[in-house]
């Protein structure tokens, strides 16, 4: 798969988490020593209200499997209410992606506590195995035939 | 071109045992702009911090990653170390290889291979970091507290006492609260309004405490620092500088049957009235709702009654006078607002609260809740210190008490224990034996919850010397039987029902926040949980602290608190306050959001979303002062940097410092295949 | 026609106008018009062919109305709505545009259509559209007229959809997509899209890439749903301008029909009716969430 011969597939999943609920409880888990599985690379956000959509179009044009999204639970939002808005905000992303063609079950929306560190390992256990399932996301990664740019003229590293 | 540095740490073996560390270190020295990549033992030692410093002073670097714990663990330490160095602090970033992967994984390839793409996002993120400035807000170094309870009191004595100005505000027209209503408190028995008056009166000299009592918040602006807060001053109908005091108004008043909120409904008060005798400030107040001169001007009939106004010496009596608002600025804002206790009737407004009908609160009037016993067992109390029943002012024999009553009920009342009951009964029992020595207290309880420097002992006392009976179980019904009331309960620990004649039965009722407390909650932005307890920042660190900087909580309004408790809250949220006042220039995380003026469309969903009310409208003007657009503002001293408006922003014209789309971007763009 | 024409020369006459924004008869059907002149405001037309929201030009960001004084604008029921966007939005003020309502009984899917307006001929939005009588408005104008019964086409076509499954409807999608040159037509002619700069054109980062290829276009039309959800009118003015023939108004329509199922709302020309996006409540449904 992907030109690696015969090794398995491990999905490549991005998960997007706040700062003060689901990243402090992957934190607890661990600091619990919850063993799971190592597929998942998180980029920590202040808020799941700070998340964009956009990020996760990103994920999937880079080569992501599934995407994890997560954050405090409703009323335990450390900035009151930004959960409430990325709830709305998600609802509608996740029923319109599903309509362009691509399976929700690549999409993982989470509620975890800074005390949840073993729902953290389940929600990472789960949206894997699921992702796994259904496989390597190659449509997303093959909608462009073009050859590859590899430097954009003008996006240099800044000094 | 960037320059950064990547530091590796073994942590010991925490680290080290799962993730080669030198194959990160190295892997991490061919990213372009890595120019340092080492691993070490323990980056967070002495050492290991020199080896950042010098890395920094010898390589010039522009960005630092440090790959280690969680950044909740250490940041703090590199950001410093990185600042001592010269570099600006927010240009250092840390990879946590440790708790979100070192500790949760055991293949030390796949670890490792982990361990490099989180190194690699942070790497890119880095490059993309700005130096930024914590952010300098001036405060006012006043503050408000509202409640004048024994909460309240305290704290504004020790703000007050710490050198600062305070501004107190209380809904009654007296501050005193709950405690002033109070006969003895558990576990010394020693005199309330003894203790609590010379409290009183401190408050009303104090030369750095303005009192409002009377008077409640209408409206709160502004944020830490810098609130803008509007009093409303209720219309006492006398004019308080030219009153003496002298209380002649309110013997002349003829409507002296107004039932007495202070006496709980068991006394009279006049509709002129001063809620006790010893209240501050000593002014009388004139009920509109009672007053036979507005009654008659609410149905348009002229003045008739005016005779307090006669009694009046000093002319103060003025039945124009109207409410006032006054505009105080203050830094911080200390809410204490305390509690009521759960009305066995039925509520208006609330499907959910049912109230106690079996228990014929309402109807029987010798079924009293522990307030009213309170006054009841008070030397100034209706009875002067004497226990009568209120339906025949008989001394009852048998006094039966109930606790839990809307506490620990889930199905009736509140889930949550109200924590004071178990020892107020006690209290209770002993007060009803010292003064009606022959008689019987009994105690319906479903645990003793006494926890607390000699509560435990004060409970057993009362059980063990002073012959309260205490039985663990229920009551089902209560009814009238005459001259007695009958009590029929379940005995859970012999297993048999219980019948009963009672003279008198006191509910011990839950504690609840006060009425209106979402109202003002929503003013001051703070949350609340669902039965209206303001919440505090964090259950164990932050526990006097709101979700609203530079607002704190003392007292009952947070959960159930007996006296020591809330004492102890409103002298931690006066040391917090004085903490804030200690400098002029408040510091505080550059992590907020910028509005790009040319690029703000000015649809303000950003002021939508908002959770913290930070965005502002600004005129963007052209040469001639003629106004060209209005574009959003985000004011940083509100601003508590959650981002919600950059995401809701369709042209990502608003960015949050430190985590900006480019930042985020280069993450998600060096997880690439 | 008769009324609208002497109500614009009179706006124009006593000058509480300068401008009255309405449609005329060009060489290729119906367009829209700025009649500047009392005497002008004859070749003013109302008929089934004007299909164009001229509420488009009212954003502040479009350069046609500046210096053209006070504006009256022409608006159908379904146009008043974009207005109240554009309201809400706080990109017009109530008090700075005189909005001329007409009554209206659905259009033709296209300004140069020649047909009759019957069940057959009208425009697949009009199916089903409650709104004949303008409300958001300074004047109305125009006969009651009777509507077209619903449900259109485009809403079938999302049920169809939904009935598939993801493969599936990601071959239809791709096959659909792959005719956009990203031209952005559909975002010029959207009332509602107003921004200084438009997310696909921003280049620090580049969220949206600018070819025309598969993977910047999805990108661009999951932004642009997005960005209108909670915001779209269905107009139907994105769909009618797409050169490829892209049916742009089913993800408009998916996303509005998400939007009405799960928080209550419907495009409405009541400005104060907040929108979606940007209220919650605590009890939006979350099962999605684990």
């Amino acid at each position: 798969m992907d030109g690696e011969g015969a090794r398995p597939f491990e999905p490549r999943i991005t998960a997007f988490v706040c700062n003060w609920c689901t990243y402090t409880g992957a934190d607890l888990a661990g600091t619990s020593r919850l063993q799971m599985a190592a597929n998942v690379r998180i980029i920590r956000l202040p808020c799941t209200g700070r998340i964009d959509p956009m990020f996760i179009v990103k994920a999937f044009e880079r080569g992501a499997d599934g995407v994890i999204v997560s954050g405090c639970h409703p009323a335990d939002c450390h900035y009151n209410a930004g959960n409430y808005h990325a709830r709305r905000r998600f609802a509608i992303f996740r029923e319109l992606v599903d309509f362009l063609g691509i399976d929700p079950g690549r999409l993982t929306f989470s509620w975890v506590s800074a005390s949840e560190g073993a729902k953290w390992r389940d929600v990472v256990n789960e949206t894997v195995d699921r992702v796994r399932r259904l496989g390597p996301f190659t449509a997303y990664r093959e909608l462009v035939t073009d050859p590859p740019v590899t430097r954009v003229i003008g996006e240099e590293v800044p000094a | 071109m960037a320059r950064i540095g990547v530091f590796v740490c073994h942590c010991g073996e925490n680290i080290g045992r799962t993730v080669d560390c030198a194959r990160v270190a190295e892997a991490l020295r061919d990213l372009p702009g890595v120019v340092h990549s080492v691993d070490y033992k323990y980056m967070c030692s002495d050492p290991g911090q020199q080896m950042v410093k010098q890395a920094i002073a010898e390589k010039g670097l522009t960005g630092v990653v440090v790959a280690a714990c969680s950044p909740h663990m250490h940041e703090k330490t590199f950001r410093r170390a990185a600042s001592g160095a010269g570099l600006n602090p927010f240009l250092c970033e840390m990879a946590n290889i440790r708790e979100h992967c070192s500790w949760i994984h055991e293949d030390r390839e796949m670890a490792t291979a982990k361990a490099i793409d989180i190194a690699r996002t942070l790497v890119e993120k880095v490059k993309r970091n700005r130096p930024l400035k914590t952010i300098q807000i001036p405060v006012t170094r006043r503050a408000l507290v509202i409640g004048g309870g024994i909460a309240g009191i305290q704290a504004a004595l020790d703000i007050a006492d710490g050198g600062r100005e305070v501004v107190l505000v209380e809904k009654e027209p007296s501050i005193g609260g709950h405690m002033s209503q109070l006969s003895e408190t558990f576990p010394t028995l020693d005199c309330s309004q003894c203790i609590l008056t010379p409290r009183m009166v401190e408050v009303y000299q104090h030369p750095r405490i303005r009192l409002y009592a009377y008077s409640e918040v209408e409206s709160v602006q502004g944020y830490i620092g810098n609130f803008r807060v509007t009093i409303r001053r209720k219309a006492r109908s006398v004019d308080e500088d030219k009153c003496n005091g002298c209380g002649a108004c309110t013997q002349a008043c003829p409507n002296r049957k107004v039932p007495s909120e202070f006496e709980c409904g068991l006394g009279k008060r006049p509709a002129i009235y001063v809620p006790f005798p010893q209240a501050v400030p000593n002014l009388p107040t004139i009920d509109r709702s009672r007053c036979l001169l507005f009654l008659n001007r609410a149905k348009g009939r002229p003045d008739t009654c005016k005779k307090c106004a006669e009694a009046c010496s000093k002319g103060a009596i003025d039945f124009d006078q109207q409410d006032r608002l006054v505009t105080e600025e203050v830094g911080a804002i200390v809410v204490a607002t305390g509690y009521q206790v759960y009305s066995i009737g039925k509520e208006t407004g609330r499907d959910d609260l049912h109230g106690y009908g079996e228990y014929g609160y309402g109807t029987l009037p010798d079924v009293i809740d522990g307030l009213q016993f309170e006054r009841l067992a008070s030397a100034s109390g209706p009875t002067a210190g004497r226990i009568l029943r209120p339906s025949d002012g008989k001394e009852p024999k048998r006094v039966v008490f109930l606790q839990c009553i809307g506490s620990r009920d889930p199905a009736k009342g509140m889930e949550y224990c109200s924590k004071i009951c178990c020892m107020y009964v006690a209290k209770h029992t002993m007060l009803y034996k010292h003064k009606v020595h022959d008689g019987q207290a009994t105690v319906f309880y479903m645990d003793i919850r006494a926890a607390g420097k000699g509560y435990d002992e004060f409970t057993r006392r009362a059980i063990e010397e002073e012959g309260a009976r205490y039985i663990r179980g229920r009551v089902s019904r209560i009814w009238r039987d005459g001259e007695v009331l009958k009590v029929q309960g379940f005995d859970t620990l012999s297993g048999r029902p219980i019948l009963m004649d009672a003279d008198l039965v006191v509910l011990a009722t839950a504690v609840r926040p006060q009425p209106g407390i979402e109202a003002l909650a929503q003013k001051l932005n703070v949350s609340y949980d669902r039965h209206g307890f303001i919440n505090e920042a964090h259950p164990k660190l932050r526990p006097v602290e709101t979700s609203t900087a530079g607002v704190f909580v003392a007292g009952a309004c947070q959960a159930p608190r007996d006296i020591p408790d809330s004492v102890a809250m409103a002298s931690a949220t006066a040391s917090k306050v004085l903490g804030l006042f200690a400098s002029e220039m408040l510091e505080r995380e550059p992590t907020v959001a910028v509005v790009n003026d040319a690029l703000c469309a000015g649809c303000f969903h950003c002021e939508r979303v908002c959770p913290y009310g930070a965005v502002e409208h600004r005129e963007v003007r052209n040469r001639a002062g003629q106004v060209v657009r209005v574009v959003a503002y985000v004011n940083p001293g509100v601003c508590q940097g959650c981002g919600t408006c950059q995401a809701t922003c369709p042209s990502k014209s608003v960015e949050l410092q430190g985590f900006t789309d480019d930042q985020v971007y280069q993450q998600i763009q060096a997880l690439g295949l | 026609m008769r009324e609208l024409r002497d109500l614009a020369r009179r706006l124009l006459e006593e000058g509480s106008v300068q401008t009255v924004l309405g449609w005329e008869e060009g060489p290729r059907g119906a367009r829209p018009v700025f009649v500047r002149r009392p005497e002008e405001a004859e070749r003013l037309i109302f008929d089934p062919r004007c299909v164009h929201n001229l509420a488009a030009y009212l954003s502040p960001r479009r350069p046609h109305l500046k210096g053209l004084g006070r504006i009256a604008i022409c608006v159908k029921p379904c146009d008043a709505k974009a207005v109240a966007g554009l309201i809400r939005e706080t990109q017009v003020a109530r008090d700075q545009v005189v909005l001329i309502g007409l009554r209206c009984g659905g259009v033709l899917p296209d300004p140069e259509g020649r047909e009759t307006l019957s069940g057959e001929t009208v425009a697949d939005r009009c199916r089903g559209c409650p709104d004949r009588e303008p409300r958001l408005a300074d004047h109305v104008v125009g006969t009651a007229a009777e509507g077209f019964p619903g449900p259109s086409r485009r809403q079938q076509k999302v049920e169809e959809l939904l009935a598939l499954s993801p493969d599936d409807r990601w071959r239809f999608w791709q096959q659909e997509l792959a005719r956009c040159v990203r031209c952005h037509a559909c975002r010029q002619v959207c009332p509602l899209c107003f921004c200084e700069q438009c997310i696909a054109d921003k280049t620090r980062p580049r969220w949206v890439e600018s070819s025309a290829h598969g993977r910047g276009n999805l990108a661009w039309h999951i932004s642009r749903a997005m960005h209108l959800a909670g915001r779209c009118v269905d107009c139907g003015e994105c769909e009618r301008v797409c050169p490829g023939g892209i049916p742009l108004g089913l993800l408009t329509r998916r996303v509005a029909k998400t939007v009405g199922e799960r928080f209550g709302w419907r495009p409405s020309d009541d400005p104060a009716v907040p929108s979606p996006v940007g209220t919650w409540r605590p009890e939006d449904p979350q099962e999605f969430i684990l």
